[in-house]
């Protein structure tokens, strides 16, 4: 029992850093409305900022600070005590809040309009994450001269401001705690903010299964009501469409390999020569693929393979299919009327691609008595039931059928397409060539590696989403003993596949799979304890996990998003982050301020370290970064990587390097320091000592402030 | 190819003959036109030998004529063998001349009439004695058009002659004067090439080729030519001219007009900075083809055509003018403006997320229609709330505080618009996407300024962006003069008035007799709220896009007859491939790509060509309304179009597209 409620606790801790959202969404809010809602209610409260700020003074900031500090906590708490009540009741389970919260689908859970949260780890990811706005741009501003001692204090006072906002921005992100499905039967769960695309997550679930990254892996949705199937493309933002499904929907996600995803760019013969027959289409040199892939998606305009054939429509409301002669075009599929020609003019309108997705039926020729089982429809993405606005179509063969999906694929997406395999593409190369050369990585199915000190997470246990929150709190044991880095992988895996499994409770939520969502509010407070008390337990707290997996999903989220390139390399080489570590554990933080990239890798590769330090110095790395958590945020994005004196002075050599991180998520888990992730810690003690790059950038937003002001 | 080599042989041959005997050979008299001279002067007489070489020849004539002037570009013409004796260094014995050659002394660049794709005429200098190729780059080298290769010339279709007297009042723009340059790139100034900076009147050329064309009066349209069948437009391509050929060996004549026109359609390295003129001449070319039907297009995609061109027309005037006054501070002003641009944007980060988080909201007493729900009640008033990409309503204004009565997100709802301004109808309806289909909601606005904000925030809505948006303003003024374009279109019904467009303008003549202008307008609006908001450079090539991704697009046609078949069949030209046509279903029947292609052969003799692909696979076939070098042409100009790449530069192979397209010249 106590094994039951340490880790429960420690689940809730989790989901607090996660979501640091919070209080409202405790209610039963539906999906759509409350969102707006909360929205709303802060940005009424928000109105004046834009002037206001400009006129505190420096105390005034801070109050503000603290008071968005003092709110979260606040919610926290509620939270907390939320959760107590429900948890005595029931076993630890995710599920309480999940009812409780009566959030949409068992997967959306929390769409949490989340409350300004302090730079939890959450926000840091959305500093970094989002890049459009604040951090990217920074980089540019080269240093200038050294800023005077005004300016300095005008810096500091935009900082915060700036901090402040952003904050506020990150208090409207929605995030979304997702259970994944694999082929395996098992479920990962992860967290997805909405300003992740497909490929983002894809590349989150990349680093938990340690899968081969070949470009056939799709995220798919399917839906239960309507037996339909849809892999997300890779621009696709995700968060989108999981809201869209219905409350008690039984919709799932799926993480699996898909084929057809990419077929059009491997064999472009065969959809752009279709006719031909077989043994050329087979014969077909790779030189001559190329040209066509050339010709159609390179040029100032893409061309759709020309599709024209019978198809098998239903008609609406009836279970009667009738025959017509369709035709793709790059504006929409057209259908020729009886009686008329072929000839372009005459073509009637079937359906336009802006407003419509295309899906796989499955097994239709049971449930609409379709000629075949080869059927997609065409509907807009938030109709989640039969209506007469949904259009099935049948195809004779499966060849039709994926010669069809596809082409509206090119309709629809056009070079995003080809873009999004390129990325793919590369990603699944830099993989084959690590996992060629380490051979540790086993491609193809996403096994969960079998020994890892299982954060839970991976571990196959059909067990779903509860169970991924019992994983995620093992909390790292204190003893961690120095990873050994040339084994990095065998780390990573979850070798206590098992371990995870005991938090068996989950089973029940499981069954529904869907999701896990609700709230998980956590209390920070729980949280930590927890971690101690759970400790023993659990084997060796799977550093990794703490990395890969359990953070991973949580916080991570963001990293992998900031820096596509990041993931690929870690993906891809395992093995070599971790002797780099290990040989120079002081160095890690400047390293990781300064690229992005690095810091994933180290993490995952080095386990072990991290949650010990984590644990024992809490405190310190939270402290740092509370006093200058703005200027941090900036110079991480552009600054110079500043000496890493980070406190965490710390055993082995990797302890350093983990140490920051966990530290970091200790904090989020306390939730009294807005844990500045490592790379803001560099910065914020670089902006202290005299403002590298990111003094720089800032006064040039300074500037800019004032110009905009005297206008 | 082996006529390169020949010519050097038969020289080196002749020059030996005729040089090595130092005996002197006996004079003769040799005549020769001097066009300077007026049409009626009789032949200058000369006494010539045989080894006496062209530019010897040249010289007496110029002294004898006695007249002082720049002979630099004048050249000898024999008319008998139509050619020209450029070869100054070579005897007229090599030459093969004797007594009884008519000779013409004429400068080699003459006038010509050129019609543009945008249907100006401009009257231009153009090389009569070079091969057409060259002529045609000299010629876009002047308008300042890049990558030539795609272009060449063709003689335009007869027009009826009763018109006759109307067509030579036409504007005639004239770039006679402008001297010609070798450099391969002209200089520009101000982004405008210098030769048009000389004066005002060379301003109004470069505007004309630079700015797009208003729409034209559907009466224009519907006068023109219209290919009606595959068969016509396979006629056109009989009209090329031959690329290694000189225009006065083609039978063009001084002052005589011809059409530029863009031949392949292998678009290579479009850079809208550089490609001003290319690109409006582009989408000139493009428009005219769909409104005279000579690429099909679907209803749906001729209102989406219709929409940009007038979304083109629209902005074009005002966009031209803010370039020219940019260019003129060109670099320096452009620079320090991204840079505030840059500095605005670090800036917005914090006052933007500011204004992104408190949302402007429209509210206003509007009524509401839900079809389906409450049928029998109609519309009814509520207090309607406008916010983010939300609507909700309330039963009055004072209770907006409390819940709505409905809150409707808008995000991915279709929007659709149904107005007549002149029966104040002023209606949004929208289709709202939920859970169990789509849910149809009407806004019924009371005027024009109501109607124009709300829809424009419903579009926004509709496309996840809230009222915030920087767009929004746009889109309102564009709903605005979208809806004045309809007021004038009820009022007066010839609407040829400068400041309005008919949408007949916009379509191929075969809507007009399908629509009225009051049922066309509602459907390109609709197509336009999709395009409204880009900018001319991007409208203009997203007209091109969507023009290329036609099915039929590049494709060239040609009636000819394969070898073994008795009927007339139709062979298609396109950029990558070859493909045949049945005429009597209309269907493609085959295809060839190119880059299968092992080689191909012409005989002269019976005009037929022959082609061997991979796999052995051979055709034959004869010419019917082309000539066989003009099909030989294509193809061996679309093979010289995809050896084109970035590493070679921009240089042109002259001498490659020769290799592939000159064939008759082997022989």
């Amino acid at each position: 029992m106590d094994d039951i409620d340490a880790m429960f606790s420690d689940l809730l801790g989790e989901i607090d850093l996660l979501t640091q959202s919070l209080g409202e969404n405790t209610d039963p809010p539906p999906p759509p409305v409350p969102r707006a809602d909360s929205a709303v209610n802060l940005s009424i409260g928000f109105t004046d900022l834009n002037e206001s700020l400009n006129e505190l003074e420096d105390n005034d900031l801070d109050a503000l600070m603290n008071d968005l500090m003092a709110d979260l906590n606040a919610s926290e708490e509620k939270l907390a005590a939320e959760i107590e009540g429900l948890k005595d009741p029931s076993a630890p389970k995710p599920d309480p809040p999940k009812p409780a919260t009566s959030a949409p689908s068992p997967r959306l859970p929390s769409r949490t309009p989340s409350l300004p949260s302090p730079p939890s780890p959450q926000s840091t990811s959305s500093t970094v994450t989002s890049p459009s706005s604040s951090c990217t741009s920074p980089r540019p501003p080269p240093q200038s001269s050294k800023p005077s001692k005004e300016e300095i204090e005008a810096q500091m006072k935009a900082d915060k401001i700036k901090l402040a906002l952003e904050k506020l921005k990150e208090a409207k992100v929605k995030k979304l705690v997702v259970k994944v499905l694999m082929n395996d039967g098992s479920s990962k769960t992860l967290m997805v903010d909405e300003r992740q695309n497909a490929r983002e997550v894809l590349e989150n679930m990349f680093e938990k299964t340690h899968c081969d990254c070949n470009v056939d892996w799709s995220l798919c949705e399917t839906n239960h009501e309507l037996n339909l199937e849809r892999l997300f493309e890779d621009q696709e933002n995700m968060v989108e469409p999981l809201l869209a499904w219905t409350r008690d929907t039984e919709n799932q996600v799926l993480f699996k390999e898909m084929p057809e995803k990419y077929e059009v760019f491997k064999n472009p013969q065969n959809f752009y020569l279709w006719k031909k027959d077989r043994k050329t289409l087979k014969d077909m040199k790779d030189k001559d693929k190329e040209i066509l892939i050339k010709e159609n998606f390179c040029g100032t305009s893409i061309i759709v393979p020309d599709l024209e054939g019978v198809l098998h429509l239903k008609e609406d409301g009836k279970k009667s299919w009738k025959q017509r002669l369709f035709q793709l075009r790059a504006s929409g599929i057209y259908y020729v009327p009886k009686g008329k020609t072929k000839s372009s003019r005459d073509l009637v309108c079937f359906v336009q691609f802006d407003n419509v997705n295309v899906y796989y039926g499955q097994d239709f020729k049971n449930k609409y008595k379709a000629p075949t089982d080869f059927c997609f429809v065409l509907k807009h993405p938030q109709i989640q039931k039969d209506s007469q606005y949904i259009k099935y179509v049948c195809c004779d063969d499966e060849r039709t059928l994926r010669l069809w999906v596809t082409g509206i694929r090119i309709a629809k997406y056009g070079k995003t397409l080809y873009e999004n395999f390129q990325t793919s593409a590369k990603k699944a190369s830099l993989s084959a060539m690590f996992s060629s050369s380490n051979q540790s990585t086993p491609s193809p199915t996403i096994k969960a590696k079998s020994p890892s000190q299982a954060n839970g997470h991976a571990p196959p246990p059909p067990g779903p989403i509860p169970q991924d929150f019992g994983g995620i709190p093992p909390p790292p044991p204190p003893p961690p003993p120095p990873p050994p880095p040339a084994t990095v992988h065998p780390f990573p895996l979850l070798p206590s596949g098992p371990a995870p499994s005991p938090p068996p409770p989950p089973p029940p939520l499981a069954a529904k799979s869907s999701a896990k969502l609700p709230s998980k509010h956590r209390s920070p407070s729980n949280r930590l304890p927890a971690p101690p008390s759970s400790v023993d337990p659990l084997p060796p707290p799977p550093p990794p996990p703490p990395n890969e997996e359990a953070p991973p999903d949580f916080l991570p989220p963001p990293p992998p998003a900031a820096s596509f390139p990041p993931p690929p390399a870690l993906s891809s080489m395992p093995l070599p982050p971790p002797p780099a570590l290990s040989s120079m554990p002081l160095p890690p933080p400047p390293a990781l301020s300064s690229m992005p990239l690095p810091p994933p890798p180290a993490l995952s590769s080095m386990p072990l370290p991290p949650p010990p330090p984590a644990f024992n110095l809490p405190p310190p790395p939270p402290d740092p970064c509370f006093p200058a958590p703005p200027p941090q945020v900036f110079s991480g994005a552009g600054g110079p990587p500043p000496p890493p004196p980070p406190p965490p002075p710390p055993p082995a050599s990797l302890g350093p390097v983990a140490g920051p991180k966990l530290a970091v998520r200790t904090a989020g888990s306390l939730k009294k320091t807005p844990p500045a992730p490592p790379k803001r810690i560099t910065p914020s003690l670089h902006g202290g000592g005299g403002g590298g790059g990111g003094g720089d950038f800032m006064s040039e937003l300074m500037l800019a402030m004032r110009k905009k002001q005297g206008n | 190819m082996p006529n390169k080599s020949r010519a050097p042989k038969v020289y080196s041959a002749g020059y030996k003959r005729l040089t090595t005997p130092t005996s002197v050979m006996a004079a003769w008299d040799l005549s020769v036109t001097v066009e300077d001279l007026g049409a009626d002067a009789p032949p200058v007489t000369l006494s010539v030998t045989s080894d006496l070489h062209v530019g010897g020849v040249i010289l007496k004539l110029v002294e004898k004529t006695q007249i002082q002037q720049d002979w630099s570009d004048h050249a000898l013409w024999w008319e008998q063998k139509q050619m020209w004796l450029l070869r100054t260094s070579w005897a007229l014995d090599k030459y093969g001349i004797h007594a009884d050659a008519r000779l013409f002394f004429l400068p080699q660049h003459k006038p010509l009439k050129l019609g543009l794709p945008n249907g100006k005429t401009l009257k231009l200098r153009a090389s009569f004695s070079s091969p057409v190729f060259q002529t045609v780059i000299a010629i876009c080298r002047t308008l300042s058009i890049r990558h030539p290769e795609e272009l060449s010339l063709l003689r335009p279709i007869e027009e009826k002659r009763k018109k006759k007297d109307k067509d030579t009042r036409e504007e005639l723009y004239d770039l006679t004067d402008v001297p010609h340059t070798s450099a391969s790139r002209p200089c520009m100034y101000n982004g405008m090439p210098a030769h048009f900076m000389d004066s005002a009147q060379m301003e109004v050329v470069y505007k004309m080729l630079s700015v797009t064309q208003p729409p034209p009066a559907p009466e224009v349209v519907s006068k023109q030519y219209r290919p009606a069948s595959v068969v016509d437009k396979a006629h056109i391509n009989g009209r090329w001219l031959d690329s290694s050929r000189s225009l006065m060996q083609q039978g063009i004549q001084e002052n005589d007009r011809l059409w530029l026109r863009f031949k392949y359609f292998a678009f290579y390295d479009i850079e809208p900075k550089y490609d001003v003129v290319r690109l409006t001449q582009m989408y000139e070319q493009a428009r005219w083809a769909i409104l005279l039907e000579d690429i099909d297009c679907t209803e749906e995609e001729m209102m989406l055509f219709a929409a940009l061109q007038y979304h083109i027309s629209k902005v074009a005037p005002s966009e031209q003018q803010l370039l020219a006054s940019t260019t003129a501070m060109d670099n320096l002003e452009s620079a320090l403006q991204s840079l505030e641009v840059k500095l605005e944007g670090e800036n917005s980060s914090a006052s933007e997320m500011l204004d992104n988080m408190t949302a402007p909201e429209l509210c206003d007493y509007l009524k509401i229609f839900r079809p389906k729900r409450l049928t029998l009640k109609g519309y009814k008033m509520y207090w309607v709330k406008f916010q983010d990409t939300s609507i909700s309503y309330f039963k009055s204004k004072e209770e907006c505080f409390g819940e709505p009565i409905q809150q409707i997100n808008l995000k991915g709802c279709e929007v659709a618009p149904d107005v007549n301004v002149a029966a104040s109808k002023f209606l949004i309806r929208l289709l709202v996407p939920s859970p169990e289909g789509m849910n149809e909601v009407y806004l019924r606005c009371e005027d024009e300024q109501q109607y124009a904000q709300w829809m424009a925030a419903c579009r926004l809505a509709s496309k996840g962006k809230s009222l915030a948006d920087s767009s929004y303003q746009g889109e309102i003024q564009s709903i605005c003069s979208f809806l004045s374009m309809q007021k004038t279109n009820s009022n007066g019904k010839t609407s040829s008035t400068d400041d309005s467009i008919n949408t007949y303008s916009l379509v191929s003549p075969r809507y007009h007799k399908k629509y009225k202008a009051k049922q066309l307008t509602p459907r390109i609006l609709d197509a336009y709220q999709n395009v409204s908001l880009l900018t001319l450079t991007d409208a203009v090539l997203r007209f091109l896009q969507i023009w290329q991704s036609l099915p039929d697009f590049g494709l060239s046609y040609v009636v000819v007859r394969f070898k073994g078949s008795r009927k007339d069949e139709v062979l298609g030209i396109a950029p990558n491939k070859l493909i045949r046509i049945d005429l009597g279903v209309g269907d493609v029947v085959k295809t060839w790509r190119y880059n299968n292609m092992k080689q191909w052969n012409v005989n002269w003799d019976i005009k037929q060509m022959a082609i061997e692909f991979e796999g052995n696979i051979n055709i034959a076939f004869s010419c019917i309304t082309a000539d066989c070098k003009i099909v030989h042409e294509f193809i061996g100009g679309y093979i010289y179009m995809s050896t084109r790449n970035r590493e070679k530069g921009n240089t042109l192979n002259e001498e490659l597209f020769h290799k592939l397209t000159g064939g008759h010249e082997a022989l």
